[in-house]
């Protein structure tokens, strides 16, 4: 990062910087748009219907109409709206979850910034998310979207803790909050990915995110049978679309974050299998826990919000230090890989 | 392009020089604000700005755990009680002229006193090179040199922390101790079976 920094600006450099974001612009609205066509499909057939199937061959053009509508569609602010506020919470909720993007080693040479405190990023700039949402809840002037932006601003703050406490285990053994150095740590079998001598801090961090998600079965938020749709009730139109993306490049990221930090990154699952380019295990993976959001979404109903504030404190939380301790212990008796 | 002026416009000028403003305006608009959400808005607009300039001194850590502090949570927390509180008579205090040209004149006096100070230090240049791991280095630091003060904090915040705990659970005298906790009642939530998310 810092030899940029001591290059005098030019055209062609901000130019690559611009290409360089549009590219993964690009990656990351087909990633959504076909996240969004998977995922009504898989809990389709979980459910024994065909799922979306008329627009498009195979209804794969289902979600491009879906947006093509939403951008179409008339922008509408409540009267008794905070006007500024309500214009500014889609932005201020998408800009982050974009953001934290940068940081996501694809492969050995495949990161737009190489930073030492990889994770601790992705963890501040997603609370800025949070005043998003609450922001949006409380300046649309309905009751439903401030309840909703109150939970979520609750449940956010609750379930980071756990959160970051289930990565400081994968720190403690690697001595580096770098992401690519994380995964550097986990070359070799299969067994060597942190998943296996970590596994209750990936239990931890599982479940952690999916409520950092705000999915099923911790989407209190947004939940539909109580809230209407929570936080964005009053939201409609390319603002509306706006706060889905970025609902959908969180799970781009946590998806690629549980990837690196617990199943090995671009690491092929035997040194035999090398010869397969790094980028299709990462992708691999990738879809393997994409898959999974989705699975827990169609199988599991939604918790009580007074049940999920007492398991990020009383279950999560406690688990958590508890994999703290076992790392260092495991550290301190049989050196670092058997942790 | 920009070869005829005297500044060198490297990144880290145009960075810095785009952060600052953008603090600046953050802390100017804070005040300037009639509603209170706003100040916090801004002000989080402000340590957001911070957190960038620290990332151009190279403190990454400092600049992350800025964010997810004052942001994160400070800011959050602002927001969470403004909200819990009425907002309808802001915005119509009356001027007090005396009151304002003496804050004017204690605001011109401080800027005068931090200038020259400001202008008149000098800053040594820092000797020997910055660990490349500065991360490491901090921590190697918080756990050596530094352990006491460091576990110190940590009782100080936990005391804090039992103490606002016990502010909030304090019972009302003489009234029913049971009936005084707000009824917490969460109906069960129905289960989700629609595809309501998808748009």
């Amino acid at each position: 990062m810092q030899k940029f920094w001591n290059d005098p600006v030019t055209w062609g450099h901000a130019g690559l910087y611009l290409l360089g974001a549009i590219a993964v612009l690009a990656v990351v609205i087909v990633f959504v748009t076909y996240a969004i066509y998977f995922e009504r499909k898989v809990i389709g057939w979980m459910q024994y219907r065909r799922g979306p199937n008329r627009t498009g061959p195979l209804g794969l053009l289902q979600t491009v109409a879906d947006v093509a509508k939403l951008l179409m569609k008339e922008d509408t602010i409540p009267a008794k709206a905070d006007k500024a506020l309500f214009i500014l919470a889609p932005v201020l909720a998408f800009v982050p979850s974009f953001l934290v993007l940068a940081i996501i080693p694809y492969g050995l040479n495949l990161q737009f910034a190489d930073l030492n405190v990889g994770f601790l990023y992705y963890v501040a700039l997603s609370g800025i998310t949070t005043i998003a949402i609450v922001l949006g809840g409380w300046s649309s002037n309905n009751k439903y979207a401030l309840l909703g932006g109150m939970r979520s601003a609750a449940q956010m703050i609750s379930y980071e803790v756990p959160l970051v406490m289930s990565v400081v285990g994968i720190a403690m053994m690697t001595e580096s909050l770098n992401l690519r150095e994380i995964v550097i740590y986990q070359e070799g079998w299969f067994w060597h990915w942190n998943f296996l001598p970590q596994i209750v801090g990936f239990a931890v961090f599982v479940v952690a995110a999916i409520s950092e998600l705000n999915r099923t079965p911790f989407d209190l938020p947004e939940a539909e049978s109580e809230l209407v749709a929570g936080y964005h009730v009053e939201y409609s139109g390319f603002r509306f679309a706006f706060f889905m993306l970025t609902e959908y490049i969180y799970v781009y990221a946590i998806a690629c974050l549980a990837t690196i930090l617990f199943l090995g990154g671009w690491n092929a699952p035997a040194p035999q299998l090398d010869f397969i380019p790094g980028l299709v295990w990462f992708a691999l993976k990738f879809a393997c826990i994409v898959f999974f959001l989705f699975w827990i979404r169609a199988t599991l109903p939604r918790l009580r919000i007074d049940q999920l504030m007492g398991l990020a404190w009383k279950v999560l939380l406690p688990l958590a230090i508890l994999n703290i301790f076992l790392t260092a212990v495991g550290i301190e008796w049989w050196g670092k890989g058997g942790g | 392009m920009f070869n005829n002026v005297n500044i060198e416009f490297t990144g880290e000028f145009f960075a810095f020089f785009l952060l600052a403003v953008c603090a600046i305006v953050g802390a100017v608009l804070a005040i300037n604000f009639a509603k209170v959400v706003h100040m916090a808005v801004s002000l989080a607009f402000t340590f957001v700005s911070l957190a960038g300039l620290y990332v151009l001194l190279q403190a990454e850590f400092v600049a992350f755990v800025q964010v997810l502090l004052y942001v994160g949570a400070v800011t959050i927390l602002m927001i969470f009680g403004i909200m819990m509180t009425k907002h309808q008579s802001e915005g119509s205090e009356t001027g007090r002229p005396l009151l304002e040209t003496l804050a004017a004149i204690g605001c011109l006096c401080l800027f005068g006193i931090l200038f020259y100070a400001i202008r008149s230090a000098s800053f040594p240049v820092p000797t020997g090179e910055l660990p490349a791991d500065n991360t490491m280095a901090i921590g190697k630091l918080l756990y050596s040199s530094y352990a006491i003060p460091f576990e110190l904090v940590s009782v100080l915040l936990t005391v804090a922390f039992i103490g606002a705990v016990a502010l909030a659970k304090r019972e009302p005298e003489g009234g029913n101790g049971e009936g005084a906790e707000p009824a917490a009642e969460n109906k069960p939530a129905p289960l989700s079976g629609e595809e309501g998310k998808t748009p």
